[in-house]
């Protein structure tokens, strides 16, 4: 179990004033996967992707204020904790204008949460394609067309990640609850990450590392390891990934 | 958008000292003086700058609002003079999707950044290190064109 997670249960919990704020959660897969892989953002390796539901479960979400800023060099996290009981399963697909689908919000004491841990977890009921097993943390249904084929595809993996997140970063900057007012976090999932960037360099790193869909082309159910893919972000900003 | 965009670019500084003080010709009036600026260097763990990078600015006392925007050099530089002194500047840094948060404390004279530990692992795990170069008197200047009829100039 990660360690934020014991920081969580002891520095939390703080009372909250009457005059707090809340804080939203979301989660969030960016337009590829609310739009899916299209020219010229194709896979690495030149296919298109339609997702018809990308299943996503996250637990052991806890917002935080780090002072000093945790910079997600680590899996610790110390400050003051906003626990949030879940787990949360969504479909990334089934996202608002802003490619976000809400997790849940909550009081919160104002403050800046400049840190966020979250993991990704094995599902229960409805994530479990087969009856009976365990379920998957991370799912992928949908169609892959290149040069005439068309392939249906489920991707799922089971795997546990830990996720210690320093800062949102991206257009706006987030996490700034005043009293009475509303801020917002999001949980970020980079899916170019697993498939790869035809409009990126042959040798850009994440190309390198990303499986791209040739692995998969054959259509059906497929198994993945989410290990050394760090499709994790807050945002544009980085997370420190383990296993638990 | 910016409502404080002070933010006097490196290139003019380095104008007017170069330049003479007298007015040019086309009635363009230089006047040099100096101020506190910070100079960030932002590169990957790896070494490589992170050139023509976003960086926007965040000031003490409003750290929810940019103060300023602009882009690395070549080698991954930005230089930005701060209208206040005491407290935690934040600099992003972002590149091609990806970026971090730097934060500065100054306090009178003295400059510190709180910079990320490099974390070993894959190129996804490593940090955007964002380094505090310089904190110090570097010279800039205020130009006014009158043609144009504008009070100062923007980077």
């Amino acid at each position: 179990m990660i360690r934020t997670h014991i920081y969580a249960a002891c520095l939390a919990l703080a009372p909250l004033s009457l005059s707090a704020g809340s804080l939203t959660l979301f989660a969030s897969g960016e337009d590829l996967a609310t739009e899916g892989f299209n020219a010229p953002k194709l896979t690495k390796d030149g296919w298109a992707l339609e997702f018809t539901r990308i299943l996503a479960s996250f637990d052991q979400i806890t917002a935080w204020q780090t002072d000093p800023p945790f910079m997600a060099d680590s899996a610790d996290i110390a400050g003051r904790a906003l626990p949030v009981t879940g787990p949360f399963m969504v479909d990334l697909v089934k996202a608002d204008d802003d490619d976000r689908v809400a997790l849940v919000t909550l009081d919160a004491a104002p403050g800046h949460y400049n840190a966020l841990s979250w993991a990704l977890v094995p599902g229960d009921d409805g994530f479990s394609l087969v009856p009976g097993d365990d379920g998957f943390s991370l799912v992928l249904d949908g169609i892959a067309r290149k040069d005439g084929q068309e392939v249906a595809f489920t991707l799922r993996s089971a795997d546990i990640v830990m996720h210690a997140c320093g800062e949102y970063l991206g257009d706006m900057r987030k996490g700034f609850v005043t009293e009475g007012g509303e801020a917002d976090l999001e949980i970020t999932l980079h899916l170019d990450h697993l498939f790869g960037r035809a409009d990126k360099p042959e040798d850009d790193e994440m190309n390198l590392d990303a499986r791209g869909f040739a692995p998969f082309a054959t259509g059906g159910v497929h198994d993945f390891f989410l290990g050394g893919l760090h499709l994790g972000h807050v945002g544009e900003g980085h997370c420190h990934v383990s296993a638990p | 958008m910016f409502p404080r965009p002070r933010l006097a670019g490196i290139t003019f500084a380095i104008a007017g000292l170069l330049a003479p003080s007298a007015a040019f010709s086309h009635a363009a009036l230089i006047e040099a003086e100096t101020a506190q600026a910070i100079r960030l260097h932002a590169y990957y763990d790896t070494g490589t700058p992170m050139a023509d990078a976003q960086v926007i600015i965040y000031a003490p006392d409003r750290p929810a609002v940019p103060w300023g925007q602009g882009n690395t050099d070549s080698e991954g530089r930005f230089t930005f003079i701060p209208d206040t002194v005491e407290g935690r500047w934040s600099v992003q840094v972002r590149q091609a999707g990806h970026g971090a948060m730097a934060h500065i404390e100054l306090h009178g004279e003295t400059a510190t950044v709180l910079a990320p530990t490099v974390a070993a692992g894959s190129w996804v795990q490593r940090a955007v290190m964002v380094a505090l170069v310089a904190w110090g008197a570097l010279g800039t200047a205020l130009f006014v064109l009158r043609r144009k009829g504008r009070p100062d100039a923007s980077a």
